[in-house]
């Protein structure tokens, strides 16, 4: 096991180097117990904890409402569409938030708690399903068909059966889940109206509008104590995993004829709810005064952008060169993590720090030779995996603790050197889950607005950034540009993603 | 095992490539003939505006961004002395005094002004025969009851120039009077000026519930530059009355490398020919008199004699306790 421990040596250097030291730098400059103690007493600030608290608990919940029963259907049926079906589930991810928000907006016409609730059950449906699909289509079929024949109903073969298996995998996704809702700041900009804040929107309030670090970072410390007590819970409540004997593919639906209808009523539902948002963006960006018009598409694929001074190829290369480049560094750290089981808590410590603590820490830490590395364009890749590596790498256990131990054993026996039984044996199984793998990083690149937002850019505008600024500007082209622009995002990633 | 080692290869191929389009940024750093602008992110200037300045001194002029002019000078201000350029553009009167505390300038100088001002949806107006508003006072009256959308002016400048417009009006002791009025009136809040304007407006392309939005001075030219179709007069105008002067600052960062290029940099942007150039890319009114502005903003844009204005000094001082009287009177 001495062997597995050395594996972990360049994650945690890279963790120390990009995430440790510039997090550590904030709280050792900023960080005063009287102004802790001035934000635990402040009865505005503690409202906006608990706003914080419950908005996440039932985002949470709603989400695996929906996602749980699509991500069985996904992973159990093949049908006609299933693939686009699960780009389309998968795809809100990577959008930005205000592309989604504007969506949800379009919508519901208003602002307040009920669009919050949808607007992340959109965005977080894709991590239920990313998540636990790959674990729920390893349950065995023939354990689930045995239990059927012994006399079991579907709710007890659920129950006793599957549940176990996948049960590690849910709680690992919900607590995600939580935590992402928890720590909301687009979507909270955009639908919370001014009444409703997260502690996050908060923060980044205190330290961007108002100037008061110290206020922000007592803020961000709170944050990340009661992130810590949830991991802490779901740490004690997930069980030990189980390994599956048998990789099972998901079955073609047609296999059994007589239950077609409810998966496809299930996925129906949820893709209702997750695409209606997606759609209303690009029906913006068709849709001009009333009239069907594709002058801004056509505006777009002409190769220029209104009011911005970059071209729409330079923005999306940007965007994908950040992404690849994300990749590269995540998957294979994730996985060397993964390989290794490495305690999950140490590498879900990036999930507890704000972003505006981490964007804050960069610059303060990054700024002066030999380390002035904060404007260099091969940062905001570095930045991205790491807020992209907890994601990446529960995306991997689970497949990497799938592997049965005899079939590393039985190498072994035949001679194979572990690296030689690692290449051959593993990776080929791993396959599907380093695609996912690639696919998340890449996506959290192409999103990702929080703490990389807080590192200037020189000549790379990528498409949040573009979107961004396209919606923000008067004059109805630009608009749509910005809409075309997102509905680009959206149209490319649903592709992608049901691909992947 | 064909795909294993092809995967690698690609990957590390990515990689390469990846890095390798980042390393001309790397080793352009210490550079002398090189000065750097640090703007906020819709600091989009004409395109080649810089070759002049480039032919001239020699040195090329880099553009970074970093954000909204709030996250540009925040920013900014935590590492005040080692400056991620040379020249800050982004600072305007609401963040000057904070900027000064910090020492982040070594000098600055006004480099333009436009105006914070409640635009309207003329088209509405007509098709309900109803008058357009003429002043604040106006914005109270149960005639208007419903009609105005504002942002928060916490999170967005617009929104903030707006508050700050009122208390310059109303006066720092009965501006929270015209707030609670304001209030009654139904005046609706946005988070930001992107969807007061793009989707809570009626007169722009979100086609929204409310005629009337704070916006710039210099809307109602955009709406034509960047018309679906071409247009001969803005479907939008302004309420003079209502305008409150924004005055952009440039200037050096203390600790700049280059201090004899940065105040070259600083007279290039404060000359004629970037002057004029900004109308139509910056949408902002040149601070030079010798510049002359472009037809479209001669005829659509605004930008009031007699505009209301705050002093700096006093906006940091009283900012936070403003916005949160103001969140006491609309929360």
């Amino acid at each position: 096991m001495r062997k597995t421990k050395t594996l972990l040596i360049t994650p945690v250097v890279f963790l120390s180097v990009f995430f440790v030291a510039p997090v550590a730098n904030t709280v050792f400059r900023y960080f005063r117990f009287s102004e802790f103690s001035n934000v635990l007493s402040n009865e505005s600030l503690s409202g906006v904890a608990w706003f914080s608290l419950w908005q996440a608990a039932i985002s949470t919940l709603l989400t695996l409402v929906i996602a749980l029963p699509a991500t069985w259907a996904l992973s159990r049926y093949t049908f006609r569409g299933s693939r686009v079906t699960r780009g389309i589930l998968t795809a809100p991810f990577v959008l930005p938030a205000v592309v989604v928000a504007a969506g949800v907006l379009a919508i519901t016409d208003s602002r307040g708690v009920i669009p919050i609730l949808w607007a992340h059950v959109v965005f977080n449906v894709s991590v239920v399903i990313r998540i636990v699909s790959p674990r729920w289509s390893m349950v065995n079929l023939r354990l689930e068909h045995a239990a059927a024949t012994l006399g079991a109903r579907p709710t007890r073969t659920f129950a006793s059966v599957v549940w176990p298996q996948i049960s590690d995998a849910v709680i690992s996704a919900a607590t995600l889940v939580f935590i992402y809702c928890f720590t909301s700041f687009g979507v909270i900009a955009i639908l919370g109206g001014i009444s409703r804040r997260t502690l996050e929107s908060e923060i980044f309030t205190q330290a961007v509008r108002l100037g008061n670090t110290e206020t922000a970072t007592a803020l961000a410390v709170l944050q990340a104590i009661i992130i810590g007590a949830v991991f802490f819970i779901t740490r004690r409540s997930s069980r030990p995993h189980s390994t599956s004997l048998h990789v099972s593919a998901p079955q073609p639906l047609h296999i059994k004829p007589n239950r077609r209808a409810t998966p496809l009523i299930i996925t129906a539902t949820a893709v209702i709810i997750v695409a209606s948002p997606l759609l209303a963006t690009i029906y913006r960006s068709l849709v001009v005064n009333s009239q069907f018009s594709f002058s801004a598409w056509r505006l777009i694929f002409s190769g220029s952008l209104p009011a911005l001074s970059v071209s729409p190829q330079s923005v999306i290369i940007a965007s994908l060169v950040f992404a690849i480049a994300t990749a590269c560094i995540c998957v294979p750290l994730a996985l060397l993590v993964a390989t290794a089981s490495a305690p999950r808590a140490l590498f879900s410590i990036p999930l507890a720090v704000s972003a505006a603590t981490l964007g804050i820490g960069l610059i303060i830490t990054f700024n002066t030779s030999p380390y002035a590395w904060r404007s260099e364009r091969w940062f905001i890749p570095v930045i991205h995996a790491v807020i992209a590596l907890p994601l990446v790498i529960r995306t991997l256990e689970p497949a990497t603790h799938a592997i049965p131990a005899s079939l590393r054993n039985a190498s072994a026996t035949l001679g194979a050197s572990p690296f030689a039984t690692w290449v051959q044996v593993e990776l080929p199984l791993l396959k599907p889950a380093l695609l996912r793998a690639t696919g998340l990083s890449m996506a959290v690149s192409l999103g990702e607005f929080g703490a990389t937002s807080f590192l200037s850019r020189s000549g790379s505008t990528t498409l949040p950034i573009a979107i961004a600024q396209l919606l923000g500007r008067p004059g109805v082209a630009t608009q749509q540009a910005g809409f075309v622009l997102a509905a680009l995002m959206v149209l490319v990633t649903v592709g992608v993603m049901s691909r992947a | 095992m064909k795909l294993t080692r092809t995967l690698i290869t690609a990957s590390l191929v990515l990689l390469a490539t990846a890095c390798s389009s980042s390393s001309p940024t790397t080793s352009t750093d210490a550079t002398p003939n090189e000065v750097t602008l640090l703007a906020y992110d819709a600091f989009t200037p004409q395109e080649g505006i810089f070759d002049a300045f480039t032919a001239t001194t020699g040195a090329k002029v880099k553009i970074v961004t970093g954000g909204d002019s709030g996250t540009l000078v925040s920013t900014a201000i935590l590492t005040a002395g080692t400056p991620e350029g040379d020249v800050l553009w982004g600072l305007d009167n609401t963040l000057l005094s904070r900027a000064q505390k910090a020492e982040l300038l070594t000098s600055y100088e006004p480099v333009d002004y436009g105006d914070i001002c409640v635009n309207y949806d003329k088209q509405w107006f007509t098709s309900h025969k109803i008058p357009t508003p003429s002043s604040l006072e106006d914005l109270v009256l149960p005639a208007y009851r419903g009609l105005l959308v504002t942002q928060d002016p916490v999170a967005s400048s617009p929104g903030l120039g707006f508050l700050l417009g009122t208390i310059a009006h109303f006066g720092i002791d009965d501006w929270q009077d015209f707030w609670t009025s304001l209030k009654t009136n139904g005046v609706h809040i946005a988070p930001d000026w992107t969807t007061a304007y793009t989707i809570d407006f009626s007169g722009s392309s979100g086609k929204g519930k409310y005629p009337l939005v704070v916006s710039y001075g210099s809307s109602p030219p955009a709406e034509v530059l960047y018309a679906e179709k071409q247009i001969d007069t803005p479907p939008t105008a302004v309420i003079e009355s209502t305008c409150f002067r924004q005055t952009e600052y440039v200037g050096a960062l203390r600790g700049t490398r280059n201090p004899k290029l940065a105040a070259q940099l600083i007279s290039y942007l404060l000359d004629v020919p970037f002057q004029e150039s900004m109308p139509l890319s910056l949408f902002v009114f040149p601070i030079n008199k010798k510049a002359t502005l472009p037809n479209l903003f001669t005829k659509f844009a605004t930008a009031p004699k007699n505009p209301l204005t705050l002093d700096p000094a006093d906006i940091e001082t009283n900012r936070d306790a403003w916005l949160n009287t103001w969140r006491d009177i609309i929360l």
